[in-house]
Protein backbone atom coordinates (compact mmCIF):
# COMPACT_ATOMS: atom_id res chain seq x y z
CA UNK A 1 0.00 0.00 0.00
CA UNK A 2 0.93 3.48 -0.65
CA UNK A 3 2.57 5.79 1.60
CA UNK A 4 0.69 9.16 2.79
CA UNK A 5 2.27 12.06 1.96
CA UNK A 6 2.25 15.08 3.98
CA UNK A 7 1.66 17.02 0.57
CA UNK A 8 -1.32 15.06 -0.07
CA UNK A 9 -3.05 16.80 3.28
CA UNK A 10 -1.69 19.90 2.52
CA UNK A 11 -3.13 20.06 -1.52
CA UNK A 12 -6.58 18.85 -0.16
CA UNK A 13 -6.29 21.36 2.71
CA UNK A 14 -5.77 24.04 0.29
CA UNK A 15 -8.30 23.11 -2.54
CA UNK A 16 -11.04 22.95 0.03
CA UNK A 17 -10.17 26.48 1.84
CA UNK A 18 -9.89 27.94 -2.05
CA UNK A 19 -13.60 26.20 -2.54
CA UNK A 20 -14.97 27.89 0.46
CA UNK A 21 -13.00 31.37 -0.02
CA UNK A 22 -14.24 31.90 -3.51
CA UNK A 23 -17.98 30.69 -2.57
CA UNK A 24 -18.17 32.92 0.06
CA UNK A 25 -16.90 35.96 -2.26
CA UNK A 26 -19.14 35.14 -5.66
CA UNK A 27 -22.18 33.10 -3.76
CA UNK A 28 -25.09 35.71 -2.71
CA UNK A 29 -27.60 33.00 -1.00
CA UNK A 30 -26.74 34.10 3.05
CA UNK A 31 -26.58 30.17 3.73
CA UNK A 32 -24.72 28.97 1.02
CA UNK A 33 -22.37 31.64 1.98
CA UNK A 34 -22.27 30.50 5.50
CA UNK A 35 -21.84 26.75 4.33
CA UNK A 36 -18.45 27.78 2.19
CA UNK A 37 -17.33 29.15 5.42
CA UNK A 38 -17.90 25.86 7.21
CA UNK A 39 -15.94 24.15 4.34
CA UNK A 40 -12.67 26.86 5.11
CA UNK A 41 -13.33 25.65 8.75
CA UNK A 42 -12.96 21.62 7.22
CA UNK A 43 -10.38 23.11 5.31
CA UNK A 44 -7.92 24.48 8.47
CA UNK A 45 -8.89 20.98 10.15
CA UNK A 46 -7.41 18.90 7.24
CA UNK A 47 -4.37 21.26 7.38
CA UNK A 48 -3.83 20.92 11.36
CA UNK A 49 -4.27 17.07 11.64
CA UNK A 50 -2.03 16.69 8.41
CA UNK A 51 0.76 18.74 10.16
CA UNK A 52 -0.11 16.72 13.92
CA UNK A 53 0.39 13.77 11.44
CA UNK A 54 3.50 14.87 9.91
CA UNK A 55 5.37 15.91 13.46
CA UNK A 56 3.91 12.96 15.24
CA UNK A 57 2.32 15.57 17.63
CA UNK A 58 -1.00 15.65 19.39
CA UNK A 59 -1.19 19.63 19.41
CA UNK A 60 -2.81 19.81 15.99
CA UNK A 61 -5.01 17.55 16.20
CA UNK A 62 -6.32 18.73 19.60
CA UNK A 63 -6.49 22.50 17.93
CA UNK A 64 -8.82 20.63 15.01
CA UNK A 65 -10.93 19.57 18.16
CA UNK A 66 -11.39 23.32 19.50
CA UNK A 67 -11.92 24.41 16.26
CA UNK A 68 -14.87 22.13 15.23
CA UNK A 69 -16.50 23.15 18.57
CA UNK A 70 -16.12 26.54 17.94
CA UNK A 71 -17.34 26.40 14.07
CA UNK A 72 -20.61 24.79 16.06
CA UNK A 73 -20.92 27.45 18.12
CA UNK A 74 -20.68 29.95 15.18
CA UNK A 75 -23.32 27.94 13.66
CA UNK A 76 -25.44 28.03 16.31
CA UNK A 77 -25.19 32.12 16.36
CA UNK A 78 -25.10 32.24 12.43
CA UNK A 79 -28.06 30.15 11.79
CA UNK A 80 -30.22 32.44 14.57
CA UNK A 81 -29.05 35.21 13.15
CA UNK A 82 -31.04 34.09 9.68
CA UNK A 83 -33.18 32.84 11.86
CA UNK A 84 -34.49 36.17 13.14
CA UNK A 85 -33.77 37.61 9.92
CA UNK A 86 -36.20 35.46 7.84
CA UNK A 87 -38.44 36.33 9.89
CA UNK A 88 -38.76 39.98 9.42
CA UNK A 89 -38.47 39.62 5.34
CA UNK A 90 -38.71 36.34 3.72
CA UNK A 91 -35.82 36.26 1.92
CA UNK A 92 -32.20 34.65 2.15
CA UNK A 93 -30.31 36.74 -0.45
CA UNK A 94 -27.53 39.08 0.60
CA UNK A 95 -28.61 41.74 -2.29
CA UNK A 96 -32.38 42.17 -0.89
CA UNK A 97 -30.78 42.77 2.76
CA UNK A 98 -29.64 46.58 1.92
CA UNK A 99 -31.61 49.14 4.30
CA UNK A 100 -28.79 50.79 5.58
CA UNK A 101 -26.44 53.30 3.88
CA UNK A 102 -29.34 55.66 2.79
CA UNK B 1 6.28 12.97 25.37
CA UNK B 2 4.07 12.24 28.73
CA UNK B 3 1.65 14.33 29.64
CA UNK B 4 1.85 15.93 33.26
CA UNK B 5 -1.20 17.27 35.33
CA UNK B 6 0.13 19.60 37.42
CA UNK B 7 -1.98 22.62 39.57
CA UNK B 8 -2.72 25.65 37.45
CA UNK B 9 -2.26 28.70 39.47
CA UNK B 10 -5.61 30.03 39.77
CA UNK B 11 -4.20 32.75 41.77
CA UNK B 12 -3.26 34.70 38.08
CA UNK B 13 -6.81 34.60 36.71
CA UNK B 14 -8.63 35.68 39.51
CA UNK B 15 -9.70 38.91 36.83
CA UNK B 16 -11.24 36.47 34.45
CA UNK B 17 -12.58 34.37 36.54
CA UNK B 18 -14.76 36.96 38.59
CA UNK B 19 -16.32 37.68 35.42
CA UNK B 20 -17.20 34.21 35.04
CA UNK B 21 -18.58 33.94 38.30
CA UNK B 22 -20.81 37.68 37.46
CA UNK B 23 -21.78 35.95 34.22
CA UNK B 24 -23.58 33.19 36.48
CA UNK B 25 -24.86 35.40 39.19
CA UNK B 26 -26.56 37.43 36.07
CA UNK B 27 -28.21 34.63 35.09
CA UNK B 28 -28.94 33.46 38.01
CA UNK B 29 -30.91 36.98 38.89
CA UNK B 30 -32.72 36.35 35.83
CA UNK B 31 -34.48 33.31 36.79
CA UNK B 32 -34.88 34.61 40.70
CA UNK B 33 -36.05 38.21 39.76
CA UNK B 34 -39.37 39.28 38.62
CA UNK B 35 -39.68 40.92 35.53
CA UNK B 36 -40.05 44.49 35.93
CA UNK B 37 -37.40 44.20 38.51
CA UNK B 38 -34.84 42.74 36.25
CA UNK B 39 -32.90 46.44 36.04
CA UNK B 40 -31.41 45.29 39.33
CA UNK B 41 -28.95 43.08 37.25
CA UNK B 42 -27.10 45.86 35.61
CA UNK B 43 -25.67 46.60 39.28
CA UNK B 44 -24.15 43.02 39.51
CA UNK B 45 -22.60 43.28 36.23
CA UNK B 46 -20.99 46.96 37.44
CA UNK B 47 -19.93 45.55 40.93
CA UNK B 48 -18.29 42.29 39.37
CA UNK B 49 -16.55 44.81 36.36
CA UNK B 50 -14.97 47.22 39.42
CA UNK B 51 -14.09 44.02 41.36
CA UNK B 52 -12.65 42.32 38.75
CA UNK B 53 -10.72 45.60 38.22
CA UNK B 54 -9.80 45.76 41.62
CA UNK B 55 -8.45 42.22 41.78
CA UNK B 56 -6.17 43.09 38.87
CA UNK B 57 -3.74 44.78 42.04
CA UNK B 58 -3.79 41.42 43.80
CA UNK B 59 -1.17 39.72 40.81
CA UNK B 60 2.49 40.86 40.47
CA UNK B 61 2.54 41.74 36.94
CA UNK B 62 6.30 42.39 36.74
CA UNK B 63 7.03 38.94 36.90
CA UNK B 64 5.58 37.58 33.95
CA UNK B 65 4.22 34.18 35.67
CA UNK B 66 2.64 31.47 33.63
CA UNK B 67 0.22 28.84 33.97
CA UNK B 68 -1.98 26.22 32.58
CA UNK B 69 1.57 25.09 30.84
CA UNK B 70 2.09 28.09 29.69
CA UNK B 71 -0.95 29.06 27.65
CA UNK B 72 -2.11 31.66 30.10
CA UNK B 73 0.33 34.63 31.18
CA UNK B 74 -0.16 37.62 33.80
CA UNK B 75 2.64 40.16 32.44
CA UNK B 76 2.84 43.93 31.36
CA UNK B 77 1.09 43.58 28.36
CA UNK B 78 -1.98 41.47 29.44
CA UNK B 79 -2.56 44.14 32.69
CA UNK B 80 -2.89 46.77 30.30
CA UNK B 81 -5.31 45.12 28.08
CA UNK B 82 -7.29 43.68 31.30
CA UNK B 83 -7.55 47.42 32.37
CA UNK B 84 -9.05 49.08 28.95
CA UNK B 85 -11.25 45.76 28.70
CA UNK B 86 -12.65 46.90 31.89
CA UNK B 87 -12.80 50.20 31.53
CA UNK B 88 -14.53 49.60 28.61
CA UNK B 89 -16.92 47.49 29.92
CA UNK B 90 -17.97 49.71 33.23
CA UNK B 91 -18.99 52.53 30.46
CA UNK B 92 -20.72 50.42 28.36
CA UNK B 93 -22.90 48.84 31.17
CA UNK B 94 -23.34 52.87 32.12
CA UNK B 95 -24.59 53.87 29.03
CA UNK B 96 -26.32 51.02 27.70
CA UNK B 97 -28.68 50.03 30.88
CA UNK B 98 -31.79 52.66 31.00
CA UNK B 99 -31.40 52.41 26.58
CA UNK B 100 -32.00 49.03 26.76
CA UNK B 101 -35.29 49.19 28.85
CA UNK B 102 -36.96 52.11 27.95
CA UNK B 103 -35.65 52.42 24.01
CA UNK B 104 -36.29 50.12 20.58
CA UNK B 105 -40.01 48.86 21.71
CA UNK B 106 -39.94 48.45 24.77
CA UNK B 107 -39.10 44.81 26.62
CA UNK B 108 -38.33 43.47 23.23
CA UNK B 109 -34.15 43.65 24.58
CA UNK B 110 -33.68 41.43 27.46
CA UNK B 111 -31.26 43.37 29.88
CA UNK B 112 -29.58 39.96 31.69
CA UNK B 113 -29.29 38.48 28.31
CA UNK B 114 -27.57 41.35 26.99
CA UNK B 115 -25.35 41.74 30.25
CA UNK B 116 -24.48 38.03 29.75
CA UNK B 117 -23.17 38.60 26.45
CA UNK B 118 -21.36 41.50 27.26
CA UNK B 119 -19.27 39.67 29.91
CA UNK B 120 -18.59 37.07 27.41
CA UNK B 121 -17.03 39.61 24.86
CA UNK B 122 -15.34 41.09 27.60
CA UNK B 123 -13.77 38.22 29.00
CA UNK B 124 -12.85 37.15 25.60
CA UNK B 125 -10.71 40.44 25.02
CA UNK B 126 -9.43 39.67 28.45
CA UNK B 127 -8.14 36.22 27.35
CA UNK B 128 -6.75 37.53 24.22
CA UNK B 129 -4.66 39.89 25.82
CA UNK B 130 -3.62 37.32 28.65
CA UNK B 131 -2.52 34.55 25.30
CA UNK B 132 0.63 32.62 25.39
CA UNK B 133 -0.54 30.05 22.77
CA UNK B 134 -2.50 30.47 19.25
CA UNK B 135 -5.06 28.00 20.49
CA UNK B 136 -6.30 30.15 23.71
CA UNK B 137 -5.80 33.25 21.12
CA UNK B 138 -8.11 31.59 18.70
CA UNK B 139 -10.71 31.04 21.55
CA UNK B 140 -10.69 34.40 22.81
CA UNK B 141 -11.30 36.35 19.76
CA UNK B 142 -13.96 33.71 19.25
CA UNK B 143 -15.69 34.38 22.52
CA UNK B 144 -15.91 38.34 21.96
CA UNK B 145 -16.60 38.00 18.22
CA UNK B 146 -19.50 35.51 18.95
CA UNK B 147 -20.91 37.53 21.14
CA UNK B 148 -20.60 41.23 19.70
CA UNK B 149 -22.80 39.51 16.54
CA UNK B 150 -25.63 38.38 18.78
CA UNK B 151 -25.23 42.15 20.50
CA UNK B 152 -25.72 43.84 16.97
CA UNK B 153 -28.89 42.03 15.89
CA UNK B 154 -29.89 42.24 19.57
CA UNK B 155 -32.96 44.67 18.76
CA UNK B 156 -34.51 41.45 16.79
CA UNK B 157 -37.72 43.51 15.37
CA UNK B 158 -35.55 46.18 13.76
CA UNK B 159 -34.39 44.95 10.25
CA UNK B 160 -31.67 47.54 10.35
CA UNK B 161 -29.96 45.76 13.47
CA UNK B 162 -30.83 42.39 12.05
CA UNK B 163 -28.74 43.35 8.12
CA UNK B 164 -25.98 44.76 10.31
CA UNK B 165 -25.84 41.41 12.62
CA UNK B 166 -25.54 39.25 9.17
CA UNK B 167 -23.32 41.20 7.59
CA UNK B 168 -20.63 41.64 10.57
CA UNK B 169 -21.35 37.68 11.40
CA UNK B 170 -20.47 36.85 8.01
CA UNK B 171 -17.52 38.98 7.23
CA UNK B 172 -16.36 38.02 10.78
CA UNK B 173 -16.77 34.43 10.35
CA UNK B 174 -15.22 34.06 7.21
CA UNK B 175 -12.35 36.39 8.44
CA UNK B 176 -12.32 34.16 11.39
CA UNK B 177 -11.31 30.83 9.18
CA UNK B 178 -8.90 33.13 7.17
CA UNK B 179 -7.46 33.33 10.58
CA UNK B 180 -7.07 30.25 11.95
CA UNK B 181 -5.89 28.70 8.47
CA UNK B 182 -2.90 30.93 9.08
CA UNK B 183 -2.51 29.18 12.55
CA UNK B 184 -2.49 25.93 10.85
CA UNK B 185 0.01 26.95 8.46
CA UNK B 186 2.41 28.70 11.49
CA UNK B 187 1.78 25.14 13.15
CA UNK B 188 2.65 23.41 9.90
CA UNK B 189 6.01 25.49 9.65
CA UNK B 190 7.38 25.62 12.96
CA UNK B 191 5.94 22.61 14.69
CA UNK B 192 4.41 24.38 17.73
CA UNK B 193 1.44 27.22 18.76
CA UNK B 194 3.40 28.63 21.65
CA UNK B 195 3.88 31.77 20.98
CA UNK B 196 7.51 32.48 22.59
CA UNK B 197 8.81 28.98 21.05
CA UNK B 198 7.00 30.21 17.58
CA UNK B 199 9.40 33.11 17.99
CA UNK B 200 12.60 31.57 18.57
CA UNK B 201 11.33 28.93 15.74
CA UNK B 202 10.98 31.27 13.40
CA UNK B 203 14.17 33.20 14.52
CA UNK B 204 15.95 29.93 13.77
CA UNK B 205 14.43 29.01 10.27
CA UNK B 206 15.05 32.71 9.06
CA UNK B 207 18.60 32.33 10.22
CA UNK B 208 20.01 36.02 9.15
CA UNK B 209 18.51 35.33 5.72
CA UNK B 210 16.28 38.87 3.89
CA UNK B 211 13.30 36.67 2.94
CA UNK B 212 11.21 34.23 4.50
CA UNK B 213 10.72 31.03 2.79
CA UNK B 214 6.57 30.95 1.32
CA UNK B 215 5.32 29.22 3.32
CA UNK B 216 5.85 31.35 6.06
CA UNK B 217 4.88 34.43 4.01
CA UNK B 218 1.49 32.28 3.39
CA UNK B 219 0.99 32.23 7.31
CA UNK B 220 1.75 35.81 7.78
CA UNK B 221 -0.46 37.42 5.16
CA UNK B 222 -3.28 34.64 6.33
CA UNK B 223 -2.79 35.79 9.96
CA UNK B 224 -2.49 39.29 9.00
CA UNK B 225 -5.69 39.43 6.66
CA UNK B 226 -7.98 37.49 8.90
CA UNK B 227 -7.00 40.19 12.23
CA UNK B 228 -7.19 43.03 9.52
CA UNK B 229 -10.77 42.01 9.50
CA UNK B 230 -11.35 42.55 13.08
CA UNK B 231 -10.08 45.65 13.82
CA UNK B 232 -11.65 47.18 10.80
CA UNK B 233 -8.58 48.35 8.70
CA UNK B 234 -8.94 49.31 4.69
CA UNK B 235 -9.74 47.29 2.84
CA UNK B 236 -10.91 44.91 5.39
CA UNK B 237 -13.63 47.35 6.64
CA UNK B 238 -17.12 46.21 4.70
CA UNK B 239 -18.75 45.32 7.87
CA UNK B 240 -17.94 48.18 9.91
CA UNK B 241 -20.02 51.12 8.83
CA UNK B 242 -23.34 48.77 8.47
CA UNK B 243 -22.59 46.90 11.96
CA UNK B 244 -22.14 50.25 13.70
CA UNK B 245 -24.93 51.84 12.00
CA UNK B 246 -27.49 49.08 12.61
CA UNK B 247 -27.00 48.00 16.03
CA UNK B 248 -28.28 49.30 19.06
CA UNK B 249 -26.40 52.52 19.87
CA UNK B 250 -24.69 51.31 23.24
CA UNK B 251 -23.42 48.33 21.39
CA UNK B 252 -21.64 50.32 18.93
CA UNK B 253 -20.04 52.41 21.77
CA UNK B 254 -18.96 49.17 23.08
CA UNK B 255 -17.94 46.98 19.84
CA UNK B 256 -15.95 50.49 18.66
CA UNK B 257 -13.96 49.68 21.61
CA UNK B 258 -13.34 46.08 23.26
CA UNK B 259 -13.07 43.94 19.67
CA UNK B 260 -10.98 46.46 18.44
CA UNK B 261 -8.48 46.39 21.67
CA UNK B 262 -9.00 42.65 21.65
CA UNK B 263 -7.50 42.16 17.73
CA UNK B 264 -4.88 44.70 18.25
CA UNK B 265 -3.71 42.45 21.33
CA UNK B 266 -3.71 39.88 19.37
CA UNK B 267 -1.76 41.28 16.29
CA UNK B 268 0.91 42.47 18.82
CA UNK B 269 0.58 38.83 20.14
CA UNK B 270 1.00 37.30 16.71
CA UNK B 271 2.95 39.56 14.83
CA UNK B 272 5.30 41.66 17.24
CA UNK B 273 6.13 38.81 19.71
CA UNK B 274 5.18 35.23 17.76
CA UNK B 275 6.35 36.67 14.40
CA UNK B 276 8.85 39.32 15.36
CA UNK B 277 12.00 38.04 13.74
CA UNK B 278 10.14 38.54 10.57
CA UNK B 279 9.46 41.93 11.57
CA UNK B 280 11.20 43.43 8.35
CA UNK B 281 8.83 41.56 5.83
CA UNK B 282 5.56 42.70 7.60
CA UNK B 283 6.28 46.40 8.79
CA UNK B 284 6.19 47.73 5.75
CA UNK B 285 2.70 45.85 4.85
CA UNK B 286 1.52 47.64 8.61
CA UNK B 287 2.99 50.84 7.28
CA UNK B 288 0.89 50.54 4.14
CA UNK B 289 -2.05 49.16 5.40
CA UNK B 290 -1.91 52.23 8.02
CA UNK B 291 -1.78 54.79 5.65
CA UNK B 292 -4.61 53.69 3.68
CA UNK B 293 -6.62 52.86 6.61
CA UNK B 294 -6.71 56.31 8.10
CA UNK B 295 -7.13 58.38 4.79
CA UNK B 296 -9.89 56.49 3.99
CA UNK B 297 -11.74 56.13 7.41
CA UNK B 298 -11.42 59.81 7.40
CA UNK B 299 -12.26 61.06 4.45
CA UNK B 300 -15.37 58.80 3.81
CA UNK B 301 -16.69 59.86 7.25
CA UNK B 302 -16.61 63.42 5.92
CA UNK B 303 -19.85 62.56 3.32
CA UNK B 304 -21.68 61.36 6.50
CA UNK B 305 -24.90 62.81 7.41
CA UNK B 306 -25.88 60.18 10.14
CA UNK B 307 -23.43 60.49 13.18
CA UNK B 308 -23.16 56.41 13.81
CA UNK B 309 -22.04 55.87 10.48
CA UNK B 310 -19.86 59.00 10.66
CA UNK B 311 -18.33 57.94 14.33
CA UNK B 312 -17.77 54.21 12.34
CA UNK B 313 -15.66 55.77 9.50
CA UNK B 314 -14.27 58.05 12.23
CA UNK B 315 -13.26 54.75 14.15
CA UNK B 316 -11.50 52.94 10.64
CA UNK B 317 -9.73 56.48 10.92
CA UNK B 318 -8.41 55.85 14.02
CA UNK B 319 -7.27 52.36 13.75
CA UNK B 320 -5.03 53.74 11.01
CA UNK B 321 -3.24 56.29 13.35
CA UNK B 322 -2.93 52.84 15.72
CA UNK B 323 -1.06 50.99 13.15
CA UNK B 324 1.15 53.60 12.83
CA UNK B 325 2.43 52.63 16.36
CA UNK B 326 2.68 48.86 15.51
CA UNK B 327 4.72 49.83 12.25
CA UNK B 328 7.29 51.85 14.15
CA UNK B 329 8.20 48.14 15.73
CA UNK B 330 11.25 46.87 15.13
CA UNK B 331 12.43 42.98 16.06
CA UNK B 332 16.38 44.02 15.54
CA UNK B 333 16.65 47.26 16.94
CA UNK B 334 13.60 47.62 19.82
CA UNK B 335 11.62 51.04 20.42
CA UNK B 336 9.85 51.06 23.25
CA UNK B 337 7.64 53.89 22.28
CA UNK B 338 6.09 51.77 19.48
CA UNK B 339 3.65 49.08 21.20
CA UNK B 340 3.76 51.92 24.26
CA UNK B 341 1.92 54.79 22.44
CA UNK B 342 -0.38 51.77 20.95
CA UNK B 343 -2.17 50.63 24.20
CA UNK B 344 -1.79 53.99 25.08
CA UNK B 345 -4.01 55.00 22.60
CA UNK B 346 -6.59 51.97 22.79
CA UNK B 347 -6.48 53.33 26.59
CA UNK B 348 -7.19 56.94 25.28
CA UNK B 349 -9.90 55.89 22.41
CA UNK B 350 -11.80 54.08 25.07
CA UNK B 351 -12.91 57.19 26.75
CA UNK B 352 -13.38 59.49 23.72
CA UNK B 353 -15.27 57.53 21.70
CA UNK B 354 -17.25 55.37 24.03
CA UNK B 355 -18.20 59.24 25.02
CA UNK B 356 -19.02 60.54 21.32
CA UNK B 357 -21.15 57.66 21.21
CA UNK B 358 -22.94 58.09 24.30
CA UNK B 359 -23.79 61.56 23.40
CA UNK B 360 -25.98 59.64 20.67
CA UNK B 361 -27.88 57.50 23.10
CA UNK B 362 -28.78 60.67 25.08
CA UNK B 363 -30.27 62.67 22.19
CA UNK B 364 -32.10 59.44 21.78
CA UNK B 365 -33.84 59.06 25.10
CA UNK B 366 -34.64 62.80 24.07
CA UNK B 367 -36.76 61.47 21.48
CA UNK B 368 -34.07 63.00 18.92
CA UNK B 369 -32.50 60.80 15.59
CA UNK B 370 -29.16 60.03 14.78
CA UNK B 371 -28.65 62.03 12.19
CA UNK B 372 -26.40 65.37 12.35
CA UNK B 373 -29.37 67.54 12.60
CA UNK B 374 -30.64 65.85 15.84
CA UNK B 375 -27.41 68.21 17.20
CA UNK B 376 -29.22 71.35 16.23
CA UNK B 377 -29.19 73.84 18.85
CA UNK B 378 -28.27 71.21 21.51
CA UNK B 379 -25.60 74.55 23.14
CA UNK B 380 -29.06 76.23 23.86
CA UNK B 381 -31.04 72.82 24.96
CA UNK B 382 -28.19 71.00 27.38
CA UNK B 383 -24.97 73.02 27.78
CA UNK B 384 -23.56 70.64 30.03
CA UNK B 385 -24.20 67.66 27.08
CA UNK B 386 -22.65 69.93 24.39
CA UNK B 387 -19.89 70.91 26.42
CA UNK B 388 -18.86 66.90 26.55
CA UNK B 389 -19.47 66.24 23.11
CA UNK B 390 -17.16 68.80 22.01
CA UNK B 391 -14.40 67.51 24.40
CA UNK B 392 -14.98 63.99 22.58
CA UNK B 393 -14.97 65.67 19.40
CA UNK B 394 -12.09 68.09 19.95
CA UNK B 395 -9.84 64.72 21.69
CA UNK B 396 -10.99 62.69 18.54
CA UNK B 397 -9.68 65.18 16.50
CA UNK B 398 -6.61 65.66 18.68
CA UNK B 399 -6.43 69.02 20.14
CA UNK B 400 -4.29 69.62 23.36
CA UNK B 401 -4.43 69.36 26.41
CA UNK B 402 -6.74 66.61 25.53
CA UNK B 403 -6.03 62.75 25.88
CA UNK B 404 -6.52 62.45 22.05
CA UNK B 405 -4.15 64.64 21.14
CA UNK B 406 -1.50 62.68 23.90
CA UNK B 407 -2.14 59.48 21.98
CA UNK B 408 -1.35 61.10 18.85
CA UNK B 409 1.27 62.69 19.97
CA UNK B 410 3.06 59.47 20.98
CA UNK B 411 2.03 57.56 17.89
CA UNK B 412 4.13 60.24 15.92
CA UNK B 413 6.88 60.02 18.44
CA UNK B 414 7.02 56.30 17.88
CA UNK B 415 7.21 56.79 13.96
CA UNK B 416 9.86 59.26 14.38
CA UNK B 417 11.71 57.11 16.68
CA UNK B 418 12.04 54.30 13.79
CA UNK B 419 12.77 56.85 11.82
CA UNK B 420 9.45 56.48 9.09
CA UNK B 421 8.69 60.38 8.92
CA UNK B 422 6.80 60.03 6.19
CA UNK B 423 4.51 58.01 8.13
CA UNK B 424 4.44 60.95 10.77
CA UNK B 425 3.36 63.32 8.30
CA UNK B 426 0.38 61.05 7.35
CA UNK B 427 -1.01 61.48 10.67
CA UNK B 428 -0.83 64.85 11.25
CA UNK B 429 -2.61 65.34 7.51
CA UNK B 430 -4.99 63.08 8.37
CA UNK B 431 -6.25 64.58 11.49
CA UNK B 432 -6.59 67.72 9.65
CA UNK B 433 -8.90 65.87 7.02
CA UNK B 434 -10.80 64.47 10.48
CA UNK B 435 -11.10 67.97 11.84
CA UNK B 436 -14.01 68.68 8.76
CA UNK B 437 -16.74 66.29 10.78
CA UNK B 438 -15.55 66.57 14.23
CA UNK B 439 -16.21 70.34 13.73
CA UNK B 440 -19.13 70.06 12.20
CA UNK B 441 -20.97 68.53 14.73
CA UNK B 442 -19.39 71.29 17.14
CA UNK B 443 -21.32 73.91 14.48
CA UNK B 444 -24.52 72.10 14.15
CA UNK B 445 -24.70 72.07 17.91
CA UNK B 446 -23.91 75.74 18.48
CA UNK B 447 -24.71 77.63 15.75
CA UNK B 448 -27.77 75.96 14.45
CA UNK B 449 -31.24 76.48 15.92
CA UNK B 450 -32.96 74.08 18.04
CA UNK B 451 -35.79 71.71 15.69
CA UNK B 452 -37.85 69.04 16.54
CA UNK B 453 -39.72 67.47 19.49
CA UNK B 454 -37.81 67.53 22.55
CA UNK B 455 -38.72 65.34 25.18
CA UNK B 456 -37.09 66.06 28.52
CA UNK B 457 -36.32 62.52 30.81
CA UNK B 458 -33.90 61.65 33.44
CA UNK B 459 -30.96 59.23 32.58
CA UNK B 460 -28.96 59.71 35.85
CA UNK B 461 -26.82 56.92 35.13
CA UNK B 462 -26.37 57.78 31.81
CA UNK B 463 -24.99 61.31 32.84
CA UNK B 464 -22.90 59.68 35.45
CA UNK B 465 -21.24 58.18 32.55
CA UNK B 466 -21.25 60.63 30.07
CA UNK B 467 -19.66 63.38 33.21
CA UNK B 468 -16.69 60.54 34.21
CA UNK B 469 -15.71 60.04 30.14
CA UNK B 470 -15.81 64.03 29.60
CA UNK B 471 -13.51 64.47 33.00
CA UNK B 472 -11.74 61.54 31.68
CA UNK B 473 -10.98 62.81 28.20
CA UNK B 474 -9.46 65.90 29.82
CA UNK B 475 -7.93 64.82 33.54
CA UNK B 476 -5.99 61.54 31.89
CA UNK B 477 -4.77 64.30 28.55
CA UNK B 478 -2.90 66.41 32.27
CA UNK B 479 -1.87 63.17 33.37
CA UNK B 480 -0.81 60.86 30.35
CA UNK B 481 2.25 60.37 32.08
CA UNK B 482 1.92 57.83 34.91
CA UNK B 483 0.02 55.68 31.78
CA UNK B 484 2.07 55.94 29.29
CA UNK B 485 4.61 54.72 32.10
CA UNK B 486 2.55 51.33 32.61
CA UNK B 487 1.83 51.02 28.72
CA UNK B 488 5.45 51.15 28.64
CA UNK B 489 5.97 48.03 31.01
CA UNK B 490 5.30 45.91 27.86
CA UNK B 491 8.62 45.91 27.27
CA UNK B 492 9.13 43.23 30.29
CA UNK B 493 6.60 41.21 28.85
CA UNK B 494 8.42 40.52 25.62
CA UNK B 495 11.70 40.14 26.34
CA UNK B 496 13.05 41.62 23.47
Amino acid sequence: MNELMPEQFMFLSAALFIIGMVGVLTRRNVLVIFMCVELMLTAVNIAFVGFAWEFSQMTGQIFALFVIAIAAAEAVIGLGIIMALTRQRDTVDINEVRELRQ
Amino acid sequence: MPLELVHPDWGLIVPQLIIVGTIIAILTADLILPRDKQGAVSWIAMVGLVASLASLLTIDWTAGDTTFNEMFRADSFSLFVNMVVLAAGVLAVMISSSYVQSLEERGTMPMPEYLVLVMFSILGAMIVGASGDLLILFIGIEMGSLATYVLTGFARRRMTSLEGALKYFLLGSFSSAILVFGMAWIYGTTGTTSIPEISQQVGTIMNGEQFPEPALLLALLLVAIGLAFKIAAVPFHMWTPDAYQGAPTPVSAYMSVVPKVAGFAALVRVLAEGLGPLSDTWLLLIAILAIITMFYGNIVAISQRDVKRMLAYSSIGHTGYILVGLAAYNHDVPIEMSIGSVLFYLFAYTFMNIGAFAVVTWLQHRGQGVDLDSFNGLGVRSPLTALAMTVFMFSLMGVPPLIGFYAKYYVILAAIEAEMIWLAVAVVLASAVSAFFYLRVVVAMYFNDPEGEWRPQATPLLGLGLLIMAVGTVALGFFSGPVLDLAMNWVDAFEV
